[in-house]
């Protein structure tokens, strides 16, 4: 029994980087019906730069954010402005798609030619501090990047509810036509909701440099793990994508745990399947969302 | 005579190839309910979608209070005073009332008088205070009408256009939904509206135009047009015609 | 449709098409008698560019002729590699010929197999993004399972096939060139009768109304389906033929992203929705892959990234859509519209 909620506590912990990176894509997906397929090699380069800023500056990861997170803001309007203001405005989302796959594509080379295949990792002094009590132990450092997603989701659920530009983005997620009417600059409360989705991706990229060890490659499979948690949230919902993502990250630790670590990938697919046929609006979604899409 | 608060001069406007509006000019007065009659596909939505700056006409001109609008965003024709209340009402259905009254007031020059505007609309539409923290998907086709109206007057506009206030609407909440748009307009709101129910639009109204396939044909006041044979034949159902 | 349809109208449009074809072809299919294909470089150079444009070529019809964008090209090309490969190391059907026909055909009908079998639900449930992302998923479960194969499968080892070479058979990129130009050209002729025929008709309603071309109607799913499936065999015998230039089929090459991304570069850029546009994509793009190897050693997908990009923000329509004049972005030839 003990070793069974140690799975499930491990899996919290690794679900909630994807309920980060899936709380991201929900919202871009959520006002422009894009979704941003290079988020997870986005999130791997922000890993990167929280890399470098140890490595090279000295800076603790957690100061980072400090850096990180404005920066990952500011390269959030940067795609935007650069790549996606005019193709998400086109009724047709596959250009969007495209543009995702080949961008995804360019950073993920970038990436393996400035920082090579080798797989990095940051060798933080307190990395192994734990908490232990009944037989359980979790390192710091995940529960730090629980608490991180949580916070991160709160702030963005705060910026949803409570701000105007955030009610505007809300407004721009169901009739961007009809937000316009209001006065709404949309095309604005686009590019910030797309760069809140990156700044989150940098919340991700810090959070995974902390924990886990990372390589070029990595991104891909992190995007469609957001994919998974977010289709399993359902979309329009950001505590449901952080809920989704800490399912699927216990769902892993399950299979791995007691099927085998190679079936991991397998299982997180098969939900993802099951969901995408059975279950289209997700388990915290709403019907209406879904209908639109 | 003053200037009008609008004014339209050879308005053309086209999707593609096709030509939604050829030509179209006219005017309306500040203060007085104009109403824009004619079948499905005359063109009349998409006049009100070029003067609120959703499309941009291809040749012609709109001056609103004798300042050209040229191709000036929606943004900056809200913050001028003219909204739109767009055919179906288009509410932000899982945003509460309030929040679609807010999103309505959020250019500055609205902000600043959030407080007095509300006061109006509730004035206006009671139904929506009492509502106020609901969904707006929850209201009922009515009061869903009268909050899309309300949510523009939020704006503080001085020209509202209003695009078929009275779809899918009982004959009697049309009715009430006039009354509410002439209770507007006497509190000094100019009203531009399209409307499918012609006899009580050209009732209520100061000047009627009438569209038929992109081109204004007849124009004339309320009174006139309801007297003119050609218009009751065509569209109130009295045979033969030339409309 | 872009170039070719116009033919029926234009009698001699048409004929200088069939000659600029007939040129080709013959130019291709002649090209090792003048030209040293097993030693010189662009043997193995035009080798490369008829795989990734058979793939391309099928990921062209089912993005192009039918609006949906399939992420899982990458998985039919390694289910079509291993397909061969596993027939041949097991000698389960005791042919063992070099570029034995009864494997190639075999590589296509189980990719095609498994297209149907998912297409099913896939495609009766899910549309625009989410058909893309249940694509993804369902090759990513069809590599891990390569991967976790074990003793049949070989694991991410994969299956060293040079143990296991037919007697007699000399290594020589001749018959590689030869077979993958034949290949490259049944999959054009597939393509273009498909597309050309009624059924290519029913593809078109289908991407610029679903609802309207269902009242017409048209069996949405039965074409979707097909235009996937055949995009699923077209790229397995691709896979196919590559197997026997690789001779070691691992999880980690044949199940390689660009097997998805390059013939997606290839087709966007040349044009969706045309029967030239992927080769003449292919081309480029291969030949950007090939010198910018060269010269900027590894940057090349890089490159290749920004292309796509440049081509989707100022020509979705691609290079072949060029000579039409479009009214507005995303209309015609472009990747396929989504209907509502």
């Amino acid at each position: 029994m003990t070793s069974f909620i140690q799975v499930v506590i491990n899996g919290i912990m690794l679900g909630s980087m994807y309920g980060i990176a899936a709380a991201g894509l929900s919202l871009i997906f959520g006002t422009m019906r894009v979704i941003y397929l290079a988020q997870g090699t986005t999130i791997v380069f922000f890993a990167f730069v929280t890399y470098w800023l140890f490595v090279k500056a000295g800076i603790d990861p957690y100061l980072c954010l400090l850096i990180v997170v404005p920066l990952a803001f500011l390269v959030g309007l940067f795609l935007f402005y650069t790549f996606f203001r005019k193709a998400a405005a086109l009724e047709d989302k596959n250009v969007s798609l495209l543009i995702a796959v080949g961008l995804m594509y360019l950073i993920e080379n970038a990436m393996l030619k400035v920082w090579s295949a080798n797989p990095r990792g940051l060798d933080i002094p307190y990395a192994d501090a734990t908490i232990a009590g009944w037989g359980l132990r979790v390192a710091w450092v995940r529960v730090a990047l629980l608490g991180l997603a949580v916070l991160s989701a709160f702030v963005v659920y705060l910026f949803l509810k409570r701000t105007r530009l955030g009610t505007a983005v809300r407004a721009a997620a169901e009739d961007m036509e009809a937000t316009t009417l209001q006065g709404i600059n949309s095309t604005w409360v686009c590019a910030i909701s797309f760069a809140v989705g990156i700044g989150l991706a940098g919340v991700a990229g810090v959070g995974m440099a902390t924990v886990y060890s990372f390589d070029y490659q990595f991104g891909f499979t992190f995007a469609i793990k957001a994919l998974i948690a977010l289709s399993l949230g359902g979309i329009g919902n950001v505590f449901g994508a952080l809920a989704g993502g800490l399912i699927l990250g216990v769902i892993e630790n399950l299979t791995a745990y007691y099927i085998s670590i190679s079936w991991i990938e397998a299982a997180s697919y098969g939900v993802f399947i099951l969901v995408l046929i059975f279950l289209p609006q997700g388990l915290f979604g709403r019907r209406e969302i879904v209908k639109k899409v | 005579m003053a200037n009008p608060l609008l004014e339209v001069k050879g308005l053309t406007v086209s999707y593609g190839d096709v030509r939604a509006l050829e030509d179209v000019s006219l005017e309306v007065e500040e203060g007085s309910i104009v109403a824009l009659v004619g079948s499905n596909g005359a063109g009349k939505s998409t006049l009100l979608k070029a003067i609120a700056g959703l499309l941009h006409p291809s040749r012609g001109h709109m001056l609103f209070n004798a300042e050209e609008l040229g191709r000036l965003s929606t943004k900056h024709r809200v913050d001028r005073g003219i909204v739109l209340v767009p055919e179906g009402r288009r509410l932000f259905q899982t945003l509460t009332v309030l929040e679609n009254l807010r999103l309505g007031a959020y250019l500055p020059r609205a902000r600043a008088n959030f407080d007095e505007s509300l006061e109006r609309v509730f004035g206006l539409f009671p139904v929506l205070k009492e509502r106020a923290n609901g969904k707006a998907g929850l209201l009922s086709g009515g009061e869903q009408q009268m909050l899309a109206i309300a949510r523009a007057v939020m704006a503080h506009p001085k020209l509202v256009m209003i695009d078929e206030a009275s779809l899918g609407l009982s004959p009697i909440l049309t009715r009430t939904i006039f009354e509410l748009i002439v209770a507007l307009n006497q509190q000094g709101t100019t009203v531009l509206m399209v409307e499918q129910n012609i006899h009580m639009a050209l009732n209520i109204c100061n000047r009627a135009y009438v569209m038929k396939t992109g081109n204004i044909v007849l124009s004339g006041t309320g009174e006139e047009l309801l007297a003119n044979v050609d218009v009751r034949k065509a569209y109130m159902g009295e045979r033969g015609g030339k409309l | 449709m872009k170039l070719i349809p116009d033919f029926s109208r234009v009698g001699r449009r048409k004929l200088i098409w069939a000659i600029v074809a007939a040129v080709v072809v013959v130019f291709f299919a002649t090209l090792p008698f003048y030209y040293d294909v097993s030693e010189g470089e662009f043997g193995i150079f035009f080798f490369t560019v008829f795989i990734y444009g058979i793939v391309a070529q099928g990921w062209n019809l089912v993005a192009g002729y039918t609006g949906q964008i399939s992420l899982g090209q990458n998985a039919f090309f390694g289910l079509g590699a291993f397909t061969t490969a596993l027939l041949w190391f097991w000698d389960i059907t005791h042919t063992g010929y070099w570029f034995d026909p009864v494997l190639m055909v075999l590589s296509m009908v189980a990719p095609a197999i498994v297209a149907i079998l998912v297409g099913l639900p896939l495609l009766s449930r899910l549309r625009g993004d989410y058909f893309s992302f249940g694509t993804l998923g369902i090759g990513m479960i069809i590599s891990v399972i390569f991967l976790n194969g074990g003793r049949i499968t070989g694991g991410s080892e994969g299956k060293l096939l040079i143990k296991v070479m037919p007697e007699g058979v000399e290594f020589n990129l001749q018959t590689h060139y030869w077979v993958s130009f034949a290949v490259a050209v049944f999959a054009t002729a597939v393509v273009y009768f498909l597309t050309t025929s009624r059924v290519g008709l029913a593809l078109k309603a289908i991407r610029e109304d679903e609802v309207s071309a269902a009242s017409h109607g048209i069996n949405v799913l039965k074409y979707k389906i097909m235009s996937f499936a055949v995009a699923a065999a077209l790229a397995g015998i691709a896979g196919s033929v590559y197997c026997y230039y690789l001779l070691h089929p691992m999880p980690m090459n044949v199940f390689n992203m660009n097997f998805l991304f390059l013939p997606l570069v290839m087709v966007v850029l040349g044009g969706t929705g045309t029967i030239v546009g992927p080769w003449i994509g292919a081309l480029i793009v291969y030949l950007i892959a090939w010198y910018g190897d060269k010269f900027f050693s590894g940057w090349h997908p890089v490159i290749l990234g920004v292309v796509m990009i440049l081509v989707m923000l100022l020509m979705p329509s691609g290079l072949a859509g060029l000579g039409e004049k479009l009214p507005h972005w995303g209309a015609g030839g472009s990747v396929g519209r989504r209907s509502k």
